[in-house]
């Protein structure tokens, strides 16, 4: 069974065949271990073995892999689904950039965000205080700003979306 | 020695002041707001009251519920821990009004310092350096950019009652300077309930190294030598050590009496810390003495071999300090990180969940204070600090390797946090060889968050996503497809075939 990885922006082969792995066509044995009771596996290659915490982190093939002091955001599909998800992921980027939404929830304290402007990549366009801290939240990509949900004064919950964008 | 002592915090330091008093025999009594019923803090308790709602404001800084509680249990005496109300002056004489002790100094003391602007008045005259500032609150946008420019750009912008980095501010830029008063403002005003704000001359390079002080009330104050606490980001303090790696033996004694010479000027009793910037030349500085215990008291604890917080109470009962100065000679060398419940790679903005798993470091020289445990609900109403993790060893390399290990060894789930930031930090060769300044971690922030692993690691990290990915494919198809599966006769096919439809 052949998956294509992507791990913190890099993309690898990965080829299983019962404990037979080939990692971008260099030949390993390795297994991974569940630890019952928790969500710690134990992964063996070849001789060396490494505490992993993988755990599923939204869609199907997406785990956030903790492995030696280290976490990735990993995306584990087959080469068909894989090549599915690319032409879906295509599409969905020439619709605009994505929405600024809530990471957490929290108070928002000033909105610095206005309809019709121009804002640079990492621009702050909203403030929330949450922890008793304020966190400025910025835009991901330079972007016209096309509505404004949020509200100062008001709480919000994670994952709302507080400013919607469109490409320049 | 008290019988029974009221402990008004929560998380690890109630913890910590709980562990105290049972040690000493003391009965402990916790406070909790309802989102704590079911913490660590209030089952380790030896009795334990609900005193409000989540937020701290209907909780745990309702000073006079908190006194009602402890004359009910029967408390001679409050503990504050560090925090919510460990530096009021009026709740320390509330207590001390209501017949009961306060473990802490003086309100009078905690009035004398727990300002910054009087503390800066006060040791000005005591002879104590201080750096060039202003020792009034400021009025507004205006006296601040005349101030700022009389002694030049940067300039730190400092809540009057602060602590913790809120309210504070660098700015650098005249344009700047409005903004970020009232955002200093604000934040002061949220977090403290006073909006009084001072600005001072903000130094390029020093350390922040503060000495704690332990003093009777029979008049002995001794300094326990200092703490390196120059790892800071948005003046949130990240790791700590005792030593510091450029604090000589003489050096010591010169911080260390001018602290002692701090604190008997405010009549200051119990433990204290005096926090000092230290200038790359070696001139001091001091900025503020914090008169409550320190999140970071246990690295003094273990290079010193003392117990802070059951000093706090044997002095707070009228205890005689039996050591003398020369007691104090720092043994080995300790680091403590703070493990927060902050997403390094996402802006360190907070993260919250419930702790789905918990594996925690163990071995020689480890020590672990910390609030949480399986099952703990992290929420938005209190402080991101999770834990300390803390080790000791006979040297400094020593103690660096012995907190990557112990990192590494550490297993939070359910929430993102800061360890595999402090692991970072901890390989860097700045870090390693001590060559750092208050403003070194904001300066290689980026630098330490967009690190990236070796390709081996990004390896094993592949192999594992596909593995575990293989594994709940399998899982999956005998759960959720049996009849399918013997239709066709192969699984892998069936569920490719569902997939390509759009239906996996």
């Amino acid at each position: 069974m052949k998956y294509i990885v992507d791990v913190s922006g890099r993309r690898l082969t990965v080829e299983l065949d019962g404990t037979e792995v080939r990692v971008d066509g260099a030949l390993v044995s390795a297994s991974l271990e569940t630890v019952p009771g928790t969500p710690v596996r134990l992964l063996r290659v070849g001789d060396t073995v490494h505490r992993v915490v993988a755990r599923r982190d939204g869609a199907r093939g997406a785990y956030r892999v903790g492995v030696d002091g280290w976490q990735f955001s990993t995306d584990a599909l087959d080469a068909r689904t894989r090549a599915i998800r690319d032409l879906a992921a295509a599409s969905q980027a020439a619709s605009g950039p994505a929405p600024l939404v809530a990471p957490m929830p929290g108070l928002v304290v000033r909105v610095l965000a206005e309809v019709g402007a121009e804002v640079a990549a990492g621009q702050a366009l909203v403030v929330v205080e949450a922890m008793k801290m304020e966190n400025e939240l910025r835009a991901s990509a330079a972007a016209r700003i096309t509505a404004v949900h949020a509200v100062a004064g008001t709480a919000v919950e994670k994952g709302m979306v507080l400013v919607e964008l469109a490409a320049l | 020695m008290f019988d029974k002592v009221l402990v008004a915090n929560r998380g690890e330091i109630a913890l910590r002041v709980i562990r105290a008093c049972q040690e000493l025999g003391i009965k402990a009594v916790a406070v909790y707001s309802e989102a704590d019923a079911r913490a660590p803090h209030v089952r380790e308790a030896d009795e334990a009251v609900c005193i409000g709602p989540p937020p701290s404001s209907q909780s745990y800084l309702l000073g006079d519920r908190i006194i009602e509680v402890a004359k009910r249990t029967g408390a001679q005496a409050i503990h504050p821990g560090y925090g919510f109300l460990s530096e009021r002056a009026w709740f320390a004489r509330a207590v001390r009004e209501a017949g009961l002790v306060f473990v802490g100094p003086p309100a009078e003391a905690i009035e004398a310092m727990g300002s910054k602007t009087a503390a800066r008045q006060l040791a000005i005259s005591a002879g104590v350096p201080v750096v060039p500032g202003t020792t009034e609150p400021l009025r507004d946008a205006e006296e601040a950019a005349a101030i700022a420019e009389s002694f030049g750009y940067p300039v730190l912008l400092k809540a009057a009652a602060g602590g913790g980095g809120k309210g504070m501010r660098i700015v650098r830029e005249p344009s700047e300077l409005a903004s970020a008063l009232g955002a200093a403002q604000r934040e002061a005003l949220n977090a403290f309930g006073d909006d009084a704000v001072y600005v001072e001359k903000y130094l390029d390079g020093p350390r922040h190294v503060e000495v704690q002080v332990l003093a009777d009330q029979h008049g002995n104050v001794l300094h326990l030598g200092e703490r390196e606490c120059s790892l800071q980001r948005r003046h949130q303090k990240m790791v700590e050590e005792a030593p510091s790696p450029v604090v000589t033996p003489a050096l010591r004694a010169r911080m260390g009496e001018t602290a002692v010479a701090a604190a008997r000027a405010a009549g200051y009793v119990n433990a204290g810390t005096c926090e000092f910037l230290l200038d790359t030349d070696g001139a001091f500085y001091f900025l503020e003495m914090n008169t409550r215990i320190q999140v970071e008291h246990p690295v003094t604890e273990l290079v010193m071999g003392i117990d802070l917080v059951q000093w706090q109470l044997r002095v707070a009962a009228g205890e005689r300090l039996p050591f003398d100065q020369k007691s104090f000679t720092p043994r080995g060398w300790a680091i403590e990180c703070r493990i927060t419940s902050e997403d390094p790679s996402n802006g360190f903005l907070p993260s919250t969940g419930r702790i789905t798993h918990l594996h925690l470091p163990s071995g020689p020289g480890v020590r672990w204070d910390g609030g949480i445990e399986d099952g703990s609900e992290i929420g938005l109403h209190y402080d991101p600090m999770l834990a300390k993790l803390i080790v000791h060893a006979p040297t400094r390399p020593l103690a660096i390797a012995r907190m990557r290990r112990a990192l590494r060894e550490l297993v939070i789930e359910g929430v993102e946090t800061s360890r595999d930031f402090h692991l970072r930090l901890l390989e860097h060769p700045d870090v390693q060889s001590g060559d750092m300044s208050i403003q070194w971690l904001e300066a290689h922030l980026t630098e330490l968050t967009s690190a990236s692993a070796s390709d081996e690691t990004v390896q094993l990290a592949a192999i594992a996503a596909a593995l575990a990915a293989h594994d709940d494919r399998g899982q999956a198809t005998v759960s959720n497809s049996p009849a399918s599966s013997r239709a066709t006769g192969s699984a892998w096919r069936d569920i490719a075939r569902r997939e390509s439809l759009g239906l996996g």
